[in-house]
């Protein structure tokens, strides 16, 4: 069984469109037999009390929306590099990086760290994610399972 | 020539606010207030909605203290269906508003004052941030992580969501609480206690240092005001309301809280957004009073659990029966915390907690309903009127901040006065105005506007509005 020692955590704003695409691949991945030992969360930030989570993880897949450019539903898998550097801020969220660079600095470890990002279509208000999402939604869950997959592997 | 300073956004508070200096011909202060910019309208929003949605609606008002709301707005909806929880449900809203209280406190103390604390109000602004407080305390920025995380897994396990639950409903709460979760909260809080000790004790040996500060930080004399059990000591979920005087006389204690319109005025000020609560019988604006932490520690006996009534005994020891600084919210929110916590304890270990009775039902029975509670800031009302079939007519909050929004222009005036001089500003003066703001760690409901980072701004204003000076960090 894969899974074990891995953290999944789905983060945006659950009732702004396609910026919750977290939530339903969290909410998806949390009954997917393939990641039955992982920790799956659904989170509205990433917020320094995840630090600790992160840090006794053996992997951390973070999933997201991003408004960077990409077509409406693409999906794009990268490791990210700690960046404690970046905790600066006082504000209730950290980046993905500057959350790994936290749990290296507060706990002494950090694991691999995946950020599986989905391009958007709409940041519109509402808990329903865009027809492309939707469609994407199923691509997305697959990205995640075989990250945790090579992982296990590995 | 009159002149202007402003403070636009006030940073490491909850919500947006500004603060506007007003200089006089020398270059003295002649008034500063404390405007809140951001408009809710959440006494609006709920009209025409039905009275069993409004814990869920209304805990939408914060992401810092949504459990408030809940508890609040529930002990409102009880009344207009005419029901008392089972003493489980209400020993369930109890848990969770007290782990509200502690991630709360947690998170105005540690991410929000404790920078200013550690590294003094003259340190590089730069350097005041979450990374330097690891580097220079690495074991006061896990304490701060590891409470805040202990108050949100609490909310979470009881709720299933760490933010804005709606586990407490009209009558009781929605689920019983599994002794799985009860296990998994009692294993957790040995070192939760451990770590509110630790920050303790590193704060009373680090106060010391601004004693300057704890004169000039809202120090002058107000009533007080907050709920206390029938024994006297602190209490968070229902009760007696009591406020005292700045001598800790006793002005009034109100066994019935609800019918808050007979003692408390309301005023509102073309300025800001925020209303000023203020005490009917002196008036406005002479009726300040304080709640939140300091306010609490001030109108009660006792905290009614051991640890904390022994640091309660040190804390009157070192600052009087009846401090008057809000910089001595800060002492008084880390001896909440641990009282918070004992208190949670006993409650988890009650024979009944884990009773299926939590919950009685109704139909409406009453066209209105007033809730009182304690809020993390202090008291917090909420107040409905429904139609025959339960929809929302009216609705009326009252809220901690709003309480204590009188004392917060007192003390800006007081803090620009003393720090402020001439017409050049420098940061470390401006952040030790922001700061006596953060002492009663305002929540201006940040949860559906903050974006992040909130720079600091302030302009220097002639007469005539020409910019003499500008500062951003």
């Amino acid at each position: 069984m894969t899974g074990d020692g891995v953290l999944v955590v789905g983060y945006g704003n659950a009732l702004r469109g396609d910026d919750g695409v977290g939530w339903h691949a969290a909410a998806r991945l949390a009954g997917d037999p393939r990641l039955a030992v992982a920790d799956v969360l659904a989170r509205h930030q990433l917020t320094p009390e995840l630090a600790e989570d992160v840090a006794r993880a053996s992997l951390v897949v973070l999933v997201d929306a991003s408004a960077d450019g990409g077509a409406p539903g693409s999906v794009s898998v990268r490791r990210l590099q700690p960046r404690p550097d970046a905790v600066t801020g006082w504000t209730h969220h950290l980046d993905p990086a500057a959350l790994a660079g936290l749990a290296g600095v507060l706990y002494g470890a950090v694991p691999p760290v995946v950020l599986v990002s989905v391009g958007v279509a709409s940041f519109a208000g509402g808990d329903r994610l865009s027809p492309a999402l939707r469609r994407a939604l199923p691509g997305v869950v697959e990205a995640v399972a075989r990250v945790v997959e090579e992982q296990g592997r590995a | 020539m009159a002149r202007e300073i402003t403070i636009d956004p006030v940073t490491r508070i909850e919500g947006h606010a500004k603060i506007t200096i007003r200089l006089d011909d020398r270059g003295e202060v002649a008034d500063a207030r404390f405007h809140v910019t951001q408009f809710r309208g959440f006494e609006r929003i709920c009209q025409g909605r039905p009275v069993h949605e409004m814990p869920s609606l209304m805990s939408r008002i914060c992401g810092i203290c949504p459990v408030s709301h809940l508890v609040a707005s529930a002990k409102a909806c009880d009344r207009i269906l005419a029901v008392e929880p089972p003493p489980t449900g209400a020993d369930l809203r109890r848990v969770m508003n007290l782990a509200q209280v502690v991630q709360s406190h947690a998170l105005s103390f540690f991410h929000l004052s404790a920078p200013d604390l550690l590294f003094g109000f003259d340190a590089d602004p730069d350097g005041r941030h979450l990374l330097g407080m690891l580097q220079a305390n690495p074991q006061l920025a896990r304490d701060g992580v590891g409470l805040r995380r202990f108050g949100q897994q609490v909310v979470e396990s009881l709720g299933g969501k760490r933010v804005h639950p709606g586990w407490v409903v009209p009558g009781g709460v929605a689920s019983p609480l599994e002794a799985d979760k009860r296990d998994r909260i009692l294993a957790a809080l040995p070192e939760a206690l451990a770590a509110t000790e630790r920050t303790l004790a590193w704060y009373k040996a680090s106060v010391v240092r601004w004693e300057e500060e704890a004169a000039h930080f809202g120090d002058f004399p107000s009533a007080f005001m907050g709920l206390v059990d029938a024994d006297g000591a602190v209490e968070h979920y229902d009760g007696i309301l009591r406020v005292v005087g700045a001598d800790g006389g006793l002005l009034a204690e109100r066994h019935d809280p609800r019918p808050y319109w007979e003692y408390l005025g309301e005023a509102a000020e073309p300025w800001s957004y925020l209303k000023s609560a203020y005490w009917k019988d002196l008036g406005y604006p002479d009726g300040l009073y304080r709640v939140g932490p300091l306010a609490r520690l001030n109108v009660a006996d006792r905290m009614g659990t051991p640890r904390a009534d022994a640091e309660l005994e040190e804390y009157r020891r070192r600052l009087g029966r009846v401090p008057a600084s809000s910089f001595h919210y800060h002492h008084a929110r880390l001896v909440e915390i641990l009282h918070c916590l004992e208190r949670l304890e006993a409650l988890l270990r009650g024979p009944d907690i884990l009773s299926p009775r939590v919950r009685s039902r109704a139909g409406i029975n009453r066209n209105e309903g007033v809730g009182v509670a304690e809020a993390p800031r202090g008291t917090l009302i909420h107040h409905y009127r429904v139609d025959d079939h339960g929809i929302v007519q009216w609705a009326n909050l009252l809220i901690a901040t709003g309480h204590n929004n009188l004392a917060m222009n007192k003390g800006v005036l007081q803090a620009a006065r003393r720090y402020l001089r001439g017409d050049r500003l420098q940061e470390p003066m401006l952040n030790r105005v922001e700061a006596v703001i953060r002492c009663y760690d305002p929540c201006l409901s940040c949860s559906t506007h903050a974006i992040g980072q909130m720079p600091l701004h302030v302009r220097l204003l002639a007469h005539d509005g020409a910019v003499l000076q500008e500062l951003t960090r």
